[in-house]
């Protein structure tokens, strides 16, 4: 095989993703006449940019070998938070929203602290998080739908426009691109796979694994809390249930996305077309009428596929030569 | 050769001309082995002469390629399974033990086996207790059926191994090294546990380094080297000299056995006084000199890896002091990189390599220093240098986007080596840095390390290979017990010396 021949070949590993979604989108726009209209995908967008947010954050979890099940929560209840700085504390809404973003890190912090520092198992360290911080949406909404309509300047983020397009856009496309530099090009990108791909080789190699899985659970909230500032803002509502299964989208976009639930490998590029994959088939349920008790078995059965096709260990044969013919994805 | 015509005693297993390959060289040729029943019987050898390949086709683990198995008067077929081998009453009491956690001592005893209430089929606990206590004092253990295994100590819980294993009616005891975690008052129950079992009609096969064990307890012992029987020594002819001089097997004119130690005289790089640790090695100190290869020999569970980790800064340690260039030192794995230390951890693929990342992504993680500023890394600069530590190595094959866990153990081994030759090194640790490596890839790393030696390099080796040792050393330290017992500075050393030290035979020295 000649260089440009693997070159090509690899090319067409990477775009793997690509082809899919858009085999996605050509069958949705099949059943449905609606779907590939404008005011349809626009839509679609607003999902896809709050997952794709959080996505850009909570990608380090599973990278460092662990899990963030506390996303959802923690979305809604910077809203909350949001919300109660702005409108009763009367706080000016940039340092309100600073104040809400220190908030989402030192949860972060805690989450990544009890993790290493104390040898709990991440799974349950978040969804412990998951609850508590519910706990606490609840507790200082007291269980309202919150309207939120006022001020102007935070609202603007989820309404606004900026040459022609809205400003949530821009800002997801900033955390992507900040998220796959981090990944890709920086020693903290580096230290997070390493710790994923083997915790003891990156010790003896000089990283310290306990810092590294800290930073990543700070992530993966600060971005969950940009992301419930920029929901509470576009529906501005702040809801305590608001971003419940928001964490199993998130999930779903990364893993379908190619990265790795074992640890040290992961793709931020493959976490953002997971998360409009994920946006389309969440759409093309609603537009198809089914009803919505039935997109959790969808999302659940989604996973599952991405997962047979995308992690290592022990496959039945078909899947196995399914995954070859697909090329090795996960790199 | 194995004679067993002996018509009076009863053999409880026969194997005859077993051979086995793991896709390649021939790990077992032609081996004879047979136990008679209640008898003690050691499997001794070098590491890598094939008595744990033996032993996992007897139990089952591994099957043989070509051979007889007698078990009990009974044909064993190439289907034996590990549960076949349970079944017929062959029982492992693993080192790495195998008891469960949270249960009791009779829980462990009965797993699976577990006595029913009639009719109902639920567990008769009081009934399982009193059975397991019962066989708890016919032995005379100091044990309860009721303690939880959490609580118990290791030797504790040995013991509870083996009550697990005569409750399976098991007629052939296996024990690998299995006195390595144990105290030496837990060691001495141990063998009386063991002399209780041959009572029984029991036999025991054990494995051990330690020649007075094997020397106190044994009936008889089979000899092992390079996947070959050397010989089978009856009671009257064991002796701990004898059987390290069947072991090694090599003739002391062969030139790579005759080695020379000499004390270099070099700047000294690293100097160790009184280290201790509990539990792990004490009062250790040592000179490193510019240039030297120091050997570190010892059995495994001497101290030698702990001291290593330890000097390198992975755990801490409670006393002593450490200069390194005529400093004083606070040891810390980052501090150590960032001062030109290099390690290379005992178990490659578990402590070694990132198996599922690049060669360069392996080689790029120990010198961020060097590629990256201010936080950012230079993709260009970490390819140039792994490309330079795959040509340094010839590392095979030579691309460096392959994940290292795609490569043969012995390139694995250089893509661990390699990320250090890279650095400013001034001191390099290796631990067993030629464990499951072909020859070439072997000679190789032997090649590298007298290379920086040569170029100045300090080197702490630690290795239980013995050849491997005496001729890359300069000079040779031997822990035992976590205690230096033995220098070996000046002079010819042999491989039958250090491994004597390493036993706790001394002629004239103090243990």
């Amino acid at each position: 095989m000649n260089l440009t021949a693997a070159k090509a070949r690899q090319l067409l590993k990477d775009l793997r993703l690509f082809f899919v979604l858009i085999l996605l989108m050509a069958v949705l726009s099949v059943l449905s006449p609606r779907f590939l209209t404008l005011g349809n995908l626009s839509n679609v967008l607003w999902s896809v940019c709050i997952i794709g947010i959080m996505c850009s954050g909570f990608i380090y979890a599973p990278i460092t070998g662990g899990i963030d099940l506390s996303v959802g929560s923690m979305a809604a209840l910077a809203g909350i938070i949001a919300n109660v700085l702005m409108n009763q504390v009367g706080i000016p809404w940039v340092p309100a929203l600073v104040i809400t973003l220190a908030c989402g890190m030192f949860i972060g912090f805690i989450n990544g602290i009890v993790t290493t520092k104390f040898g709990v198992p991440a799974f349950i360290v978040t969804m412990a998080a998951k609850t508590y911080l519910f706990g606490i949406a609840m507790l200082v909404s007291n269980g309202d739908m919150i309207t939120i309509m006022k001020p102007k300047g935070f609202l603007a983020i989820g309404v606004g426009k900026l040459f022609g397009l809205p400003i949530p856009i821009y800002i997801m496309v900033a955390v992507i691109v900040a998220s796959h530099i981090l990944l890709k090009h920086t020693v903290f990108g580096r230290k997070a796979i390493a710790v994923g791909a083997n915790e003891v080789a990156a010790k003896l190699s000089g990283v310290d694994p306990d810092r590294t899985r800290i930073m990543a659970y700070v992530l993966s909230a600060t971005a969950a809390t940009v992301a419930g500032i920029v929901m509470a803002s576009l529906t501005q509502q702040a809801y305590a249930a608001n971003a419940g299964g928001y964490e199993l989208d998130v999930i779903t976009a990364v893993v379908v996305g190619g990265t790795s639930l074992m640890g040290g490998s992961g793709s931020v590029a493959g976490a953002l077309i997971g998360a409009v994959m994920v946006g389309f088939i969440n759409n093309g349920l609603n537009l198809l009428n089914m009803p919505s008790s039935f997109h959790p078995l969808v999302t659940g059965v989604v996973i599952l596929l991405a997962l047979l096709l995308n992690q290592g260990g022990k496959m039945p044969k078909f899947i196995l030569s399914m995954r070859k013919r697909l090329g090795d994805p996960g790199k | 050769m194995a004679e067993n015509s002996d018509a009076s005693e009863e053999v409880l297993l026969d194997c005859r001309k077993i051979c086995k390959s793991y896709n390649g060289p021939m790990v077992l040729s032609d081996v004879d082995f047979s136990m008679k029943r209640g008898e003690i019987h050691a499997l001794v050898g070098e590491n890598g002469a094939g008595k744990s390949t033996l032993i996992k086709i007897i139990t089952g683990v591994t099957g043989r390629n070509s051979g007889t198995m007698v078990f009990e008067g009974k044909e064993i077929g190439h289907d034996h399974s590990r549960t076949g081998a349970q079944g017929l009453g062959i029982a492992v009491i693993y080192q790495e033990l195998s008891l469960i956690h949270g249960m009791t001592v009779a829980q462990n005893m009965f797993l699976t086996k577990e006595p029913r209430m009639p009719v109902l089929g639920i567990i008769n606990i009081r009934r399982m207790n009193s059975l397991a206590q019962a066989m708890i004092d016919r032995y005379g253990f100091n044990l309860k059926a009721t303690d939880v295994i959490d609580g118990l100590s290791i030797g504790q819980r040995q013991t509870v191994e083996i009550l697990k294993a005569l409750n399976g009616k098991a007629s052939l005891m296996i024990m690998d090294e299995p006195t390595s975690s144990l105290t030496s008052a837990e060691s001495a129950q141990l063998f009386g546990i063991i002399r209780q079992l041959k009572a029984d009609g029991i036999s025991v096969l054990y494995i051990s380094h330690r020649m007075e064990e094997v020397f106190d307890l044994s009936d008889r012992v089979t000899v092992l080297r390079d996947g070959r029987l050397v010989e089978v020594l009856e009671k009257e002819r064991i002796h701990p000299n004898e059987i390290i001089r069947l072991m090694i097997g090599r003739c002391l004119d062969e030139k790579d056995s005759k080695c020379v130690m000499e004390r270099k005289g070099g700047e000294v790089v690293l100097d160790v006084h009184g280290l201790s640790s509990e539990g792990k090695f004490s009062d250790i100190s040592l000179q490193l000199h510019a240039g030297e290869v120091l050997g570190i020999g010892g059995l495994v569970g001497s101290g030698r890896t702990e001291l290593v980790r330890a000097i390198y800064g992975i755990d801490a340690h409670d006393s002593g002091s450490i200069s390194f260039q005529g400093k004083p030192w606070t040891p810390g794995v980052s501090q150590s990189i960032r001062g030109g230390f290099g390690f290379v951890p005992e178990e490659r693929r578990l402590q070694g390599i990132m198996g599922g990342i690049s060669i360069t992504g392996n080689i790029g993680i120990t010198n961020l220093d060097s590629i990256a500023g201010k936080g950012f890394v230079s993709d260009r600069k970490e390819l140039a240098l792994s490309r330079k530590a795959v040509g340094l190595l010839n590392i095979k094959p030579a691309e460096p986007s392959l994940p290292v866990g795609n490569l043969s153990g012995g390139n694995q081994q250089k893509v661990v080596v390699g990320k250090w030759l890279i650095r400013d090194l001034r001191l390099l640790i290796v631990d067993e840095p030629t464990v499951g490596i072909d020859i070439g890839a072997k000679e190789e790393m032997y090649q590298t390390i007298a290379r920086l030696a040569s170029e100045g390099v300090s080197v702490i080796l630690v290795s239980s290979d013995l050849p491997e040792l005496t001729r890359l050393s300069d000079r040779i330290l031997v822990l035992r017990k976590g205690r230096i017992v033995k220098e070996f500075a000046e002079g010819a050393v042999t491989e039958e010396d250090v491994l004597r030290a390493s036993s706790g035979i001394l002629e004239g020295g103090a243990a």
